[in-house]
């Protein structure tokens, strides 16, 4: 357990200069969480490159790589010192509630060795095969009689438990859940500072509350719990940086995605949708996300020079989608049957209802990323070569779990504001409260 | 108190409650034990598989090639996971299947293999036997 603790420590530690060289304001849950993250992600590249560079993954490598990182990071977030401003967000007594739900999850995640079969068949497989050789496998990815570990997946998940495990002297998958833990904690603190500038302590509280449970993926050593933290965490910064084109907001929201694509094929798909949302809006925005695509790259290039197969499009992916469309109502209907907390979604859609007009317009781009990324499940199904139905059984309640930060979020702000003195009177014009500004009060 | 401000508030409490209420949060107040004992049978077929691999893994260098024998050779009946698992406990190694995941038997695996890992089941080809244990052995076939 110790050295999984110090791993997520060391990766909170490193990205602290590189949150500061993103935003030098950051401050509290924001600092430490998007610290984390960046941590994560930055650790990936960090391997990646080395094992690109042919070499050797250990101990001293990597720690002399971070530290060039931390160094440069150091350095341009002093030269940034002209933008400090005092950020602060007031606790809550409520914030214990998220405390014992984390703990909850803590205590679930190491119950045992990672148990999921996902883990040790594709995420902790991967990371222990690499361990072997110290850097990326590309024969074992490449071999045909590994297929089953889909090798086109993104690597950013197996690189932390590499990191994990190379400070652990060796492979353990006894404590490995920690890590997803620790990506549920820092989406829940980025999403409570955030809240915390457009709503009371109080409410900012409940909602980090609900974040951390819709944070934490149950599938405790696969991907879900990374995607989910780093996609929820770039989609609510995009929600921040839209209204008055915040570049902090922006900077962060395009190093997130770009992670999130790194994370899983629906991270890249989140990007895409992320796009596309954005290019209904305004063309010229898309350059902002520049930093994602080019964090969203090097995967791409490495997965296509290696020829590493995607199983969703073997064969005719528009015969399969062809001979599905006549049955579209029968899929829709089995989706809905399997949504996962189905009462659950009920309530947001009613909130959604219930909002005030002038909110909801204010939320489009949450509501169309979702939709988007649900048109983009959905049409998986159509064209998968597996069975239709295992498919879905095994992946939709995966799957919705992956969307339900950003939406919620939203929801829950759109009603928790509308029931301030305020924001009484409902379609009031812009009720939104102060998302550029700097204070979390 | 209008009634879009009480069906507002009612809404909200009902997001809180269905986003957070999970069997997880009882935990800190069962008996934990016996929920890490199911945990930790939870991923095994065959319970004592694993410690059968890890004296496969003790007793093969990696670059070797291994091909699991197991009860189930039907990939959806047991193979799948007799295989997937043997992947993990042998990294470093080359686990080869006899079995394609349509159920067609890869003969040519079985030939380019180094050893057998042969559990739960006997074995008739002529073979020197490397390590046994319990169920299973690890055997090099005489070629």
């Amino acid at each position: 357990m110790t050295a999984t603790l110090v791993a997520i420590l060391s990766l909170a530690v490193l990205g602290i200069p590189i949150t500061l060289a993103v935003d030098r304001s950051a401050r509290g849950p924001l600092l430490i969480g998007t610290a984390f993250l960046y941590g994560s992600g930055t650790v990936y590249l960090v391997l990646l490159t080395l094992s690109i560079a042919h070499i050797r993954w250990t101990l001293i490598s990597i720690t002399i790589a971070s530290l060039i990182v931390f160094c440069a990071a150091t350095f341009i977030a002093r030269r940034r010192a002209g933008d400090v401003a005092s950020h602060h967000t007031k606790p809550h007594l409520l914030d214990l509630a998220a405390l014992f739900t984390i703990v909850c999850y803590a205590l679930y995640a190491t119950l045992a060795p990672v148990w999921e079969w996902d883990f040790w068949a594709i995420w902790g497989l991967k990371a222990r095969t690499f361990l072997e050789i110290g850097g990326i496998d590309w024969r074992f990815l490449e071999s045909r009689w590994n297929t089953f570990v889909h090798p086109d997946y993104p690597l950013l998940v197996p690189l932390n438990y590499d990191f994990v495990a190379l400070l652990n002297g060796g492979w353990s998958d006894r404590w490995m859940g920690l890590l997803c833990v620790a990506w549920a904690v820092a989406l829940a603190l980025v999403a409570r500072s955030l809240a915390a500038r457009e709503t009371t302590p109080f409410f900012a509280a409940l909602l980090a509350l609900l974040v951390a449970a819709l944070g934490f993926s149950r599938y405790v050593g696969l991907a879900e719990g990374a995607l989910i933290a780093f996609g929820g965490v770039g989609v609510l910064f995009i929600r921040a940086a839209l209204p008055d084109d915040d570049d902090i907001a922006w900077r962060h929201a395009a190093l997130m995605l770009g992670f999130a694509a790194n994370c899983k094929n629906e991270g890249l798909a989140l990007l895409v949708a992320v796009t596309i949302a954005i290019a209904t809006t305004s063309w010229s925005r898309l350059r902002k996300l520049t930093p994602a695509y080019a964090l969203a790259v090097p995967w791409l290039i490495l997965r296509a020079a290696h020829t590493l197969p995607t199983d969703i499009a073997e064969g005719s992916t528009v015969s399969r989608l062809l001979a599905r469309l006549p049955y579209a109502h029968q899929i829709v209907m089995f989706l809905a049957e399997q949504l996962y907390k189905p009462w659950f979604w009920i309530a947001i859609l009613i909130g959604i209802l219930l909002a005030p007009a002038a909110a909801r317009s204010r939320e489009r781009f949450i509501f169309l990323v979702t939709a988007i990324q649900c048109l983009f499940f959905v049409t998986v199904y159509f064209i998968t070569p597996n069975g239709l139905r295992w498919h879905v059984l095994s992946s939709w309640p995966r799957l919705t779990a992956q969307i339900a930060v950003p939406i919620t979020f939203a929801v829950f702000l759109m009603l928790a504001n509308s029931l301030r003195p305020e924001e009484d009177a409902p379609h009031a014009e812009d009720t939104r409260p102060v998302v550029p500004a700097r204070s979390d009060e | 108190m209008t009634v879009r401000r009480a069906l507002t508030l009612l809404c909200l409490a009902a997001i809180v409650v269905l986003g957070v209420a999970s069997r997880l949060l009882e935990l800190p107040f069962i008996d934990r034990g016996w929920a890490a004992r199911t945990m930790a049978r939870y991923p095994d077929r065959w319970p004592d598989y694993p410690l059968f691999l890890e004296g496969v893994r003790a007793h093969t260098e990696p670059g070797d090639t291994i091909a699991v024998i197991v009860p189930a050779m039907n990939w959806d009946g047991g193979y799948s996971y007799a295989y997937y698992r043997a992947s993990y406990f042998l990294t470093g190694r080359e686990v080869l299947p006899l079995v394609t995941p349509g159920n067609v038997r890869l003969q040519q695996n079985f030939r380019a293999a180094k050893y057998i890992a042969v559990f739960g089941v006997g074995l008739r080809s002529p073979a020197d036997v490397v390590w046994r244990s319990g169920r299973g052995a690890l055997l090099r076939l005489r070629r």
